[in-house]
């Protein structure tokens, strides 16, 4: 199945979209590095185009009959075909748009958060190179040409998260995240190198279409299908590959909001969309992505009941909700699954954005330490904050508990009640863990500071400036507020629209019952109440109940000894094992019998020259013994 | 073969360059420094200009050789000087003509007996580029050994850390590799009957038989395997990138463990395929030892250029690879990384070059914070580290993956190993950064500059050529398989 051919306009608008913001990245790194304002105002602005064309782009097809495809071949080579193009399709035009919309707000959002840094020009840079990277591989035709924008991403990550350079912790998160997900990438990358072995063509619509796989045998498709999820894996941060994300928080929060919630990890959940059809082929290894989506969601939200860090506790719920979104997809809800993608996006860019507030305005990450500093007075982010945590919670009527009642009614269907028994357990702890957050910060206890302490007077001395940081880190908040409120209802709408091109692939959405919906809104609602009765009510002594079982405790906080096994792993089997057994090989056995045989060869040389130094004794000696040695031989 | 005659002389051009270049240096006044780089930065701008003009003239659809330029020597013995290019000798002679001219430009600030340095530096380029267009066996041999003899000179007088044991090695070593090559030469030209060091009358498939092509091929594979790098031959080619002077470290990596790869394909490869096929699973192993002991031995270290020298091990494995996989892919991705890893180890070196000509260090530890005090070196270091990373975008990622695809067809079980070599080589490169370029800056270095334009010229266009053929990787493909496929359609044939 071929798309149809592009419009002029598509064409235009998809290249302005894509390639503006590479433009401005490159000239910012070769020409504006000195002036932060321009570089600033060249990536808004090339942002700011990207999103106009993806809103056009989605208007203009938003009655999409067959996805359209525009592809050159960029290596024609014997034996290797690539295809590097453009695809269109329900899936990436809403894909685009929630990315553009987030990278145009986190960037003017920046311009608070960032004003002053010495590396302001750099952080544009960066900000233009993953716009440009992660726009373009929700456009990718190929696989190929996606992985190539996917490992793009992951290098903006990896400079993003490693801004501030001079931070230790930053950097060395910063390559934690890359080593992790390229590990993952690994897989990835064979799995589909191995898939065009087979089946020669690594075209996105090709892979979906049912012909493309019919010789292939169900062993093969699984294997490939289940390296292919490896990437995923290592990007969307899922077990056992999860403990990065939380560490590239080092980040400065924008950056948390954009690549590390909204976007960058969401790209695995979204390759996993994209070749949804490819991967539904092989029931196994839905089965495994389902467990794995399952395993990373309860396993993260344990953390997140622990933590006293603002941006972690998210940071958390955010590899659980992702989990949710591959339990989702894993169930066969591609609908469900997407579409908790876009709430998710919407309403965690916002907790961050909220977060990053306090934390300019405070200089701490720590809960309690906000809220004694007096966080709750600050109305616009606060209220904001309560709006998504209510939605991340999946509480009615924010866009949450319309992406979670899908997911709930993607997981009854399947015949294990096990799965959603999981998805309430999860549903119940997100709602815990994200009103724990908001209870400590709006009611301070008892050892509350004194009213009115200046908070932060390192910013004091500039108050217009000040202003206008404030109000341009408000605004962001505001939009995505309504966001959050609004885009629930839009549901039946994109159901529609995402749904015209999955039935067309003959994947047609099953009917659920209507009971676990309520089972979800009612844990929902328990999960905020047991949050009040620990940390809201009058008097509550702001001690969650896992923290009053220590072994728990510590197995949540040391977030399962899993990043202690990659510890260890790398300390000891890398650097102390195979590492230095192959520097000692080099250096004793390679060199050292080189070495051996070349002093040989000096020493034999030296025994020989000692003969000839010239004094009579030894030659009288040699010729005596030499004679003597002839004489025997000729004698016998 | 289909051979194409030169309307002029461009190959012997660009040799002649490189000779006028060498005879001009030395008839300057020792103390004129600035003159000796002018004219040196002139006859190798000519010569780059030249390759530039070869490479893109090239006849892309007719393929074969090109620039044939065929005079008889030595009649009775069949020695003739013979030059063209083809498909896989095309991009190693612009990758020449590229990192010698930043090579001239990487050492625009030596001090210390600069006209024999420049002189000594063009003699070996020629002889880099009289192999690399040479279709005369007795003129590879001889090619060879001329750009060998200066090397010597040029690391144990201008060199740094251990500089004599370091030149003793790499000259031992690479005349013990052309022990193994020249009676493998001398067999073959006996065996053929022919009477001709012609590499064209040579390379007929019935000439020799299947067991003296295994027994040649064996010996030219050690031989050249040595200069390649090849696993266990490797450890001179760490020592010898450490201790030769920046401008040298960059032909040395850049260029001569090419030759190494080149003399695999062109003499041993071309004239004994049938040995290739026996021993292709023995170099796959090799190599695929290469890739992740490379990597592995290359997290151990801490000076910067052992670093470089251990990753050019792990990723010319990459290379040879790419040649045993018997296959056209494994050829295109093996020639093409051998482009992409010259280029690339040249911006490494030539990047170290001018931090190590500021901080008077290349130790890891002593560094850190870089990024603070020279942004703009530091980043054309981040690059390389990137590109060596296989990061797409830069070249080096079109020869991975071409190489990597016709390795899992081939062998599915070393492609998968080589390809975790990745994140091995992700690991220790990204420490490398981590350690050199980030952290709170070195008070020790707050005074340094950060790069002029004039003297980050080199790193300009070598990080150009990176992102250029990166993002556009069919200006070469194209080229190499000019070559690969008539020639693996000749094989099956």
């Amino acid at each position: 199945m071929v798309g149809s051919p592009p419009h002029a306009v598509d064409l235009a608008a998809l290249i302005a979209a894509t390639m503006l913001p590479f433009a401005s990245f490159l000239a910012i790194l070769v020409a504006t590095r000195g002036r932060p304002r321009l570089s600033a105002g060249l990536s808004i602005g090339s942002v700011t185009i990207a999103l106009v064309c993806s809103i056009a782009l989605l208007a203009l097809n938003f009655q999409l009959a067959a996805p359209i495809q525009f592809s050159t071949r960029l290596i024609a080579s014997s034996g290797l075909n690539i295809p590097f193009g453009f695809l269109l399709d329900p899936l990436n035009l809403l894909m685009i748009v929630v990315v553009s919309t987030i990278c145009f707000l986190v960037q003017v959002y920046s311009l608070g958060y960032m004003a002053g840094d010495p590396g302001f020009s750099r952080y544009y840079a960066f900000m233009s190179l993953f716009t440009w990277a992660m726009m373009s591989l929700s456009l990718s035709a190929s696989l190929l040409q996606l992985y190539f924008f996917w490992e793009l991403v992951g290098l903006s990550s990896y400079l993003l998260i490693g801004f501030w350079y001079e931070k230790f912790s930053a950097t060395q998160a910063g390559k934690k995240a890359f080593v992790m997900t390229r590990a993952g990438d690994v897989a990835f990358f064979i799995g589909f190198l191995l898939l065009f072995i087979h089946t020669g063509d690594l075209s996105i619509v090709h892979l979906n279409s049912r012909a493309a796989l019919a010789g292939i045998s169900p062993s093969f498709l699984t294997l490939s299908a289940l390296l292919i999820f490896g990437g995923i894996v290592g990007k969307s941060a899922q077990f056992p590959l999860l403990t990065w994300l939380p560490d590239a928080m080092e980040g400065p929060t924008p950056v948390s909001a954009l690549l590390h919630s909204a976007t960058m990890v969401a790209a695995g959940v979204y390759l996993f969309a994209r070749l949804f059809p490819f991967f539904s082929m092989s029931p196994v290894a839905m089965s495994v992505f389902l467990a794995i989506g399952t395993i990373s969601m309860l396993l993260a939200s344990t953390m997140a009941l622990v933590s006293r860090d603002i941006k972690r506790v998210w940071a958390y719920s955010t590899i659980s909700q992702l989990g949710f979104m591959i339990m989702a997809l894993g169930a066969g809800g591609y609908f469900a699954g997407v579409f908790h993608l876009t709430t998710h996006a919407g309403f965690k860019a916002l907790l961050f954005l909220c977060s990053g507030v306090f934390i300019h305005r405070y200089e701490t990450n720590d809960i309690y330490e906000l809220s004694r500093l007096g966080a709750r007075r600050m109305l616009v982010p606060m209220v904001s904050m309560v709006l998504g945590a209510a939605a991340l919670s999946g509480l009615p009527p924010l866009s949450g508990y319309f992406s979670k009642e899908a997911i709930m009614g993607s997981l009854s269907v399947l015949p294990d009640p096990v799965w959603l028994a999981a998805g309430l357990v999860g549903v119940f702890l997100t709602a815990y863990y994200s009103f724990r957050l908001i209870f400590i910060l709006l009611l301070p206890g008892e050892s509350e500071a004194p009213a009115g302490a200046p908070a932060a007077p390192a910013h004091e001395s500039d108050e217009s400036g000040h202003k206008f940081q404030d109000r341009v880190m408000a605004l962001p908040l505001i939009i995505l507020s309504a966001v959050t409120v609004i885009l629930g209802f839009f549901a039946t709408p994109l159901k529609h629209f995402l749904g015209a091109s999955l039935t067309a692939r003959g994947l047609a959405g099953t009917e659920a019952s209507s009971w676990p919906h309520m089972a979800a809104l009612a844990l929902a609602v328990a999960g905020v109440s047991l949050a009040w009765i620990e940390f809201g009510r009058k008097g509550a002594k702001q001690v969650g109940f896992v923290d009053r079982i220590p072994s728990l405790y510590r197995l949540f906080s040391e977030r399962w000894y899993i990043d202690r096994f990659y510890g260890l792993l790398v300390n000891v089997v890398v650097d102390r094992g195979i590492s230095r057994l192959c520097y000692q090989n080099d250096k004793k056995v390679i060199d050292g019998s080189i070495d051996g045989i070349c002093e040989g060869t000096v020493e034999s040389g030296r025994v020989v020259a000692f003969l000839q130094t010239g004094m009579v004794q030894y030659r009288l000696l040699a010729m005596f013994a030499v004679l003597v040695l002839l004489a025997l031989y000729f004698y016998y | 073969m289909q051979m194409e005659p030169a309307s002029f002389p461009f190959l012997s051009a660009i040799l002649l360059s490189c000779v006028v270049g060498m005879l001009t240096i030395m008839l300057i006044p020792e103390e004129k420094h600035r003159l000796i780089k002018q004219v040196s930065v002139v006859f190798s701008g000519i010569c780059l200009l030249l390759t530039l003009y070869v490479f893109f003239a090239f006849n892309r659809k007719l393929g074969g050789l090109q620039f044939v330029e065929h005079v008889s020597w030595i009649p009775s013995l069949g020695i003739s000087y013979f030059n063209a290019v083809d498909g896989f000798s095309l991009p190693n002679i612009l990758l020449t003509g590229i990192v010698f001219f930043t090579g001239v430009l990487t050492m625009w600030e030596l001090n210390t007996r600069v006209k024999e340095y420049f002189a000594l530096y063009f003699l070996m380029v020629a002889g880099v580029f009289g192999l690399f267009m040479s279709m005369d066996l007795f003129f590879i041999f001889v090619w060879y050994d001329v750009s060998l003899f200066p090397m010597y000179l040029l690391i144990a007088v201008w060199g740094t850390t251990r500089k004599e044991y370091g030149a003793m090695k790499l000259t031992l070593y690479l005349l013990a590799g052309s022990a193994l090559i020249l009676p493998a030469i001398i067999l073959l030209w006996a065996k053929s009957g022919l009477d001709t060091f012609s590499f064209v009358s040579l390379m007929h498939p019935g000439l020799f038989t299947p067991e003296v092509q295994k027994f040649a091929f064996l010996l030219l594979f050690l031989g050249f395997g040595i200069l390649a790098a090849v696993w266990p031959l490797h450890t001179w080619s760490p020592d010898g990138h450490v201790a030769a002077p920046h401008g040298v470290s960059m032909v040395h990596a850049g260029v001569l463990m090419k030759i190494g790869a080149f003399g695999i394909l062109r003499v041993a490869i071309m004239l004994c395929p049938l040995g290739w096929i026996y021993w292709a699973k023995f170099m796959a192993v090799l190599a695929v030892i290469g890739i992740v002991y490379g990597a592995f031995v290359g997290l151990m270290q801490t000076d910067l250029k052992y670093v470089i020298g251990y990753s050019s091990v792990s990723h010319m494995g990459v290379v040879c690879l790419g040649l045993s996989t018997v296959t056209v892919a494994g050829l295109n991705g093996a020639v093409f990384q051998m482009f992409a890893h010259g280029i690339m180890t040249a911006l490494f070196f030539s990047s170290v070059g001018y931090i190590y000509d500021r901080t008077h260090t290349k130790m890891i530890p002593e560094l850190g914070g870089l990024s603070r005090i020279m942004p703009v070196a530091s980043g054309f270091f981040i690059m390389a580290a990137l590109a060596g990373m296989g990061l797409p975008g830069l070249a080096n990622f079109w020869g991975e993956l071409v190489v990597f695809l016709a390795a899992l067809k081939v062998y599915p079980l070393f492609g998968v190993i080589a390809v975790l070599g990745l994140v091995v080589t992700a690991l220790f490169m990204l420490r490398v950064v981590q350690k050199a370029f980030y952290g709170p800056a070195n008070p020790r270095f707050a005074g340094l500059q950060d790069v002029s334009l004039w003297l980050g010229t080199p790193r300009i266009i070598l990080a150009a050529v990176l992102l250029i053929v990166g993002l556009c990787p069919s200006l070469l493909f194209n080229v190499i398989r000019t070559a690969s496929v008539p020639f693996m359609n000749g094989l099956l044939r």
